[in-house]
């Protein structure tokens, strides 16, 4: 069925979107990632405009992570005081991103500035587990367990502003935290991403936070940062479809629900290969279509802007 | 309608040595673009008279005026880039034109002229060094682009007149069209080209319901569109916390 997206100003097919949404949903749901920085590009590769793409999908990551941090408060598996420190900076960061995704969309490139951060983000991070899942099997198969994760005393806890965390059980710098966040804001601004795959690596690596509370708490800041982010690109570039967001929001709740189910059916490892696969397919998809040599070189947009 | 049979009926009944007339009337005025509207067509009718058998009906639609910029893709380290030439302001968004008798003497004059006075004039380029030449390429780029994606069409239908008198003419409309007045003129014209009469209808296409609560809030009242986007986002990643929490109980 056709329907016409109003601020993306194309016609889709409805039933398409509600699987495309499903399927990522799907995905998010077995390997606990946002999903965001598949669904932004897949949106492109659909038709949708890079600009509307991002906006929108900072718009279904804001519900999706809202419905994960409530089952995360269940838990008590939030700590609070470093989800707001890590909100300041994403705010601040989020603001930033936005201003900068303005002014690119004034010149008319920001097609191709999405495709080229995509390219960048989506060829490391499908490179990256690719990799670590090759590696993961091949320990598997010696049947070693190399599960080590030591608290190191690092340039982290050189810095001033230390405050104590409770629910983290940590004593550190308010710094790093505002860094982290700042960038996860930059990223949620201008790729339509959660930045869960940046933001937990760098709780657990960096910030040394437990992993029992860096679920619920990325979540929380990403509830927050992306809320945000959707309000200001409402505000600066008017690029929210909330019906191209509804669609996606209850085809990404279902997959979700089900993926979630269904994790301890799958050998995690290799499906994860596959999701590297995926990741990478999607990069160089958006890669070649810089690279080939359009049909047409010239194109027509409308409006006074670019 | 019964307005329009009186008036075929005064134009029929006086005499045959009257001016050269047209009327006309289409069979909607409004066109509603829904979510999910899957484009439509406007059915233009009427009837002529005419002094002699030489005159030719010419029926045109135009679209609302959008800007239309030309941009041209650059190849800058292998990458294919887009970069914005020139800009046509104020050109109709859609625009087609017909005429009944397709071997008429003067065709391509008319339709250089239409497509200057409508698409030519309004051009304005990036460079400081307007050549004409470019001036030109820029011109045929913008009307291959809009035939292609079907937003223009010159003499390509025929106007449909039965026994010289009575004739009707369908108008596509895609489903991605631009919201605002569209207007159908009717033109007699003779042999040279010179108008003897015409007529002129307007159709009203406007986006309703969601469409338009939408588009209209997005862009008039941003502040109020993104927080009500925000809230129903929450509002629905809360209510699916609930359902599942309530069916897996």
């Amino acid at each position: 069925m056709q329907i016409f997206l109003p601020i993306a100003d194309v016609p889709v097919d409805l039933f398409v979107l509600l699987i495309l949404g499903a399927a990522v949903g799907f995905l998010s749901g077995v390997f606990g990632i946002g999903g965001g920085f598949l669904m932004t590009p897949l949106l492109i590769l659909l038709g949708i405009p890079a600009a509307v793409a991002v906006a929108t999908e900072a718009n279904q990551i804001a519900a999706s992570s809202f419905s994960g941090v409530l089952a995360h408060l269940k838990r008590r598996a939030v700590d609070f005081k470093m989800g707001n420190i890590l909100v300041v900076g994403g705010l601040l960061g989020s603001a930033v991103g936005v201003e900068i995704f303005r002014i690119i969309k004034s010149y008319g490139q920001i097609e191709l500035f999405v495709s080229l951060c995509y390219i960048l983000f989506l060829g490391s991070i499908g490179t990256l587990m690719f990799l670590e899942s090759l590696s993961t099997i091949q320990k598997s198969r010696k049947s070693e367990n190399t599960f080590k994760q030591k608290k190191k005393h690092n340039w982290i806890h050189g810095l001033p502003f230390k405050t104590k965390f409770k629910s983290s059980n940590l004593y550190i710098s308010a710094i790093p935290p505002v860094i982290i966040g700042f960038i996860i804001g930059i990223l949620a601004s201008i790729m339509g991403v959660g930045g869960g795959f940046i933001l937990i690596p760098a709780m657990i690596y960096i910030l040394g936070m437990p992993t029992k509370v860096v679920i619920g708490t990325s979540l929380y800041q990403i509830m927050f940062i992306t809320a945000f982010t959707t309000f200001m690109h409402a505000t600066q570039n008017q690029t929210v479809d909330l019906l191209l967001a509804l669609i996606l929001i209850v085809g990404g709740v279902l997959g979700a629900q089900l993926g979630a189910r269904v994790t301890v059916k799958l050998k995690a490892e290799e499906i994860r290969i596959l999701l590297a696969i995926i990741v990478l397919l999607v990069c160089l998809k958006l890669a070649l279509d810089l690279m080939i040599t359009p049909n047409d070189l010239f194109s027509i947009t409308y409006g006074s802007g670019s | 309608m019964r307005a329009l049979i009186f008036a075929i009926i005064f134009i029929f009944s006086t005499s045959p040595f009257s001016l050269s007339s047209v009327i006309s009337d289409i069979d909607k005025s409004n066109i509603e673009l829904s979510t999910r509207f899957d484009g439509t067509s406007i059915l233009v009718f009427g009837a002529i008279s005419s002094e002699n058998d030489s005159t030719s009906l010419l029926i045109e639609i135009i679209g609302p005026s959008t800007s239309v910029n030309i941009r041209k893709k650059v190849q800058i380290w292998g990458i294919w880039v887009n970069k914005k030439i020139a800009q046509f302001h104020g050109i109709p968004s859609f625009y087609k034109i017909s005429i009944s008798n397709p071997e008429h003497p003067v065709l391509i004059e008319i339709e250089n002229q239409k497509l200057k006075s409508l698409f030519y004039d309004f051009l304005k380029t990036n460079s400081t060094s307007e050549e004409g030449n470019e001036v030109e390429q820029y011109f045929d780029e913008l009307t291959r682009l809009k035939k292609k994606l079907g937003k223009l069409s010159t003499f390509e239908e025929q106007v449909n007149i039965i026994d010289k008198k009575l004739f009707s003419y369908k108008v596509n409309l895609t489903k991605k069209i631009h919201p605002g007045i569209y207007k159908i003129k009717m033109t007699l014209i003779d042999q040279q080209g010179i108008e003897l009469s015409k007529s002129e209808q307007s159709v009203k296409v406007s986006k309703v319901g969601v469409q338009e609560f939408l588009s209209y809030n997005s862009k008039y009242n941003p502040v109020f569109y993104g927080l009500f986007s925000v809230i129903i986002a929450l509002f629905l990643g809360f209510s699916a916390a609930q359902l599942f929490r309530w069916l897996y109980r």
